[in-house]
């Protein structure tokens, strides 16, 4: 990753050039940085950030210049300016900052399509949340706690315990050091939990399904610790008629109307207080480098920014 | 009484006509007189030793008739109840003893035999068009095998629902029999891919619900004909086992779902049993839903039913009666 001069974007019909003031960092980036995802080269990095409309392309109607708005999925998001399509940014209310937009945007609309969609949590039910204590982990728990529902959260750490706490979950199981099934299984008096949201994959899968209450659901968002591997259907039905799904946020904002509603709910907790950001200490956009170096090595708990 | 008992794993003929003492009634049980056994490829499995048995046995999943004992502790029914039950075996014989708990009454309108015909069948289709799946009128459902004998109750009430049902069959004999369950759309999967049209059907969509009692080879075209976020059902494998799978299928096919249900965990409590088995009398009995039982068998020509049946000569339920 080198910082380079490269001249500002013209948009093109149906885009809009955006000034950026802050990007998200994401294990995606690391990804496509390392080839691991494909993408053609040279290329600016960077898939989420919020800043202000500077110009729009002839058949543009969603944004007009000076609105603020945010984003996800457009690449480019690393540099001062990025042409975007405008059906891709979302307005950013008054009482959110650029900074907590561009944090949110992915994150913040991940725990929200699982606990509001993928599976909507209904007061009273259980939730068994991993990485409890990570960027969508503390959103999710926040949003399932607000929407009533028992939170049981798995941690690595004793500090992560306490983070997890904090945003709302009634248990966090320190996992390095006592099992998360049994300890699963005590704490709900041998019934399991409702849904499962995993996030980590490989090597906490198998795990999961036997702690779910019959006709529980299993939702796999994600595989931090490696791909889970070939499922035998015939476990489903052997554990009690079992749920899963595997998603991902594109399917959950695939259309202006849900990306506009889901944003604008997010945004709007964020503007209320509900939800509660974590934001690291931010980077300048030349730090860039170090940035990765410290998401690679998780040396930070909540949301890395780069600043151009 | 006479029963059939089954002294060792294998082919029809290992099912033999006995006669043994009519059971008595332990605590919490009842002995039912049986008007009619339902005959299911459950039992064909025990027979056969590929699902686990105490040899000897008497096969037979599924019964109704009427209560002659009840034994200590019995609250829930009395002699003369007429009653049916499913998932318990015990039913090719004149005489079962029944846990309690897992009878259910049979009300008026609708005959012993078909509440035989109707409890295992009826109680599936309706626990996956009502809770493993609640679909809703103008959803669009496509079920495999839909003049199978879950399929043609299923194809019924998902139309009674309002969905829209494109149903999938082997021969022309068989969509017709799918269409007058209710299918709006049945596709000859003999002559017709079911996944190119299942698209043109509907304009490039994908339905909202696959239900898959076949398996094998309905699996993955299946998951290619969900829209978004739908759910796939699979409750059978009659064309064989579907091999693990990888779940990132799941999120490249549009952040689909999977589950793999079983009646047990849809009737586990006594309330629900009786939820649901009352939801499926009732449509009977109101003439929602129409049965095809299609050959009744003394039960001394048990044998005959199960050859019948693995031949898959048949469309309808068949049914024991002594």
């Amino acid at each position: 990753m080198e910082l380079a001069e490269l001249p500002v974007p013209h948009p093109k019909a149906n885009e809009a050039v955006v000034k950026v003031s802050a990007a998200g960092v994401n294990s995606i980036d690391i990804n496509i940085r390392e080839g691991q995802v494909k993408a053609p080269l040279p290329l600016v990095l960077g898939q989420e950030g919020a800043g202000v409309v500077t110009a729009v392309g002839a058949e543009v109607k969603s944004a007009k210049v000076g609105d603020r708005v945010a984003w996800s999925g457009v690449l480019g998001s690393y540099s001062e300016y990025v042409a975007a399509p405008a059906e891709a940014l979302v307005p950013v209310p008054p009482g959110v900052t650029d900074q907590q937009a561009a944090a949110a945007m992915l994150q913040g609309l991940t725990a929200h399509y699982l606990c509001y969609d993928a599976h909507p949590l209904k007061p009273g039910q259980t939730v068994l949340a991993h990485a409890a204590a990570g960027g969508v982990g503390l959103l999710l728990v926040q949003m399932a706690h607000n929407l009533g529902a028992r939170v049981i959260g798995t941690v690595s750490t004793e500090e992560k315990a306490k983070l997890a706490r904090q945003a709302g979950a009634d248990e966090a199981i320190v996992y390095a050091q006592m099992d998360f099934e049994t300890e699963t299984r005590r704490l709900t008096g041998g019934k399991g939990v409702d849904v499962v949201f995993d996030g980590v994959g490989k090597a906490t899968f198998a795990r999961s399904l036997n702690l779910l209450r019959p006709r529980g659901m299993l939702v796999l968002y994600g595989a931090s610790s490696g791909p889970v591997p070939p499922v035998d259907p015939a476990t489903l039905s052997d554990k009690g008629s079992l749920y899963m799904a595997r998603t991902t946020l594109a399917h959950f904002t695939a259309t202006r109307e849900e990306l506009l509603a889901r944003s604008g709910a997010v945004f709007g907790m964020i503007a209320s207080g509900k939800l509660k950001l974590r934001i690291a200490p931010m980077y300048p956009l030349a730090a860039a480098q170090q940035a990765h170096r410290d998401l690679e090595e998780r040396k930070n708990a909540g949301k890395l920014l780069l600043i151009p | 009484m006479k029963a059939i008992q089954v002294k060792q794993p294998g082919g029809p003929e290992v099912m033999e006509l006995v006669e043994s003492p009519v059971p008595q009634a332990k605590a919490n049980e009842a002995v039912v007189k049986l008007a009619a056994a339902g005959v299911n490829f459950i039992d064909v499995y025990f027979r056969e030793g590929r699902y686990k048995a105490r040899f000897p046995f008497v096969p037979g999943q599924e019964g109704a008739g009427t209560v002659t004992a009840v034994g200590a502790g019995v609250q829930t029914v009395k002699v003369g109840d007429r009653v049916a039950w499913c998932g318990l075996p015990g039913s090719y014989a004149e005489y079962a003893a029944v846990e309690a708990d897992r009878l259910v009454p049979i009300p008026e309108g609708v005959s012993e035999r078909e509440a035989a015909a109707a409890l295992l069948q009826g109680m599936t289709a309706h626990y996956l068009s009502h809770d493993t799946y609640t679909l809703k009128s103008g959803e669009a459902a496509l079920v495999h095998a839909a003049a199978g004998g879950v399929g043609l109750l299923l194809v019924q009430m998902a139309h009674n629902i309002g969905a829209r049902v494109i149903a999938t069959v082997s021969t022309e004999a068989k969509a017709k029999l799918a269409r007058e369950a209710g299918a709006d759309d049945v596709i000859l999967y003999t002559h017709t891919d079911f996944e190119s049209e299942t698209k043109r059907l509907t304009g490039g969509k994908g339905v909202d619900v696959v239900y898959d009692s076949v398996g094998k080879t309905t699996f993955d075209k299946g998951l290619n004909i969900l829209r978004p976020r739908g759910l796939m059902v699979l409750f059978g494998g009659s064309s064989g086992a579907v091999p693990p799978f990888d779940l990132i299928a799941l999120s490249q096919k549009g952040s689909l779902y999977v589950t793999r249900p079983t009646l047990a965990h849809y009737t586990a409590t006594r309330e629900e049993l009786l939820a649901r088995s009352s939801a499926v009398f009732g449509m009977m009995s109101a003439g929602k839903l129409k049965l095809r039982i299609e050959h009744i068998y003394p039960l001394a020509e048990a044998q005959q039913a199960h050859r019948d049946l693995e031949g898959r000569k048949t469309t309808g339920k068949l049914l024991l009666i002594s």
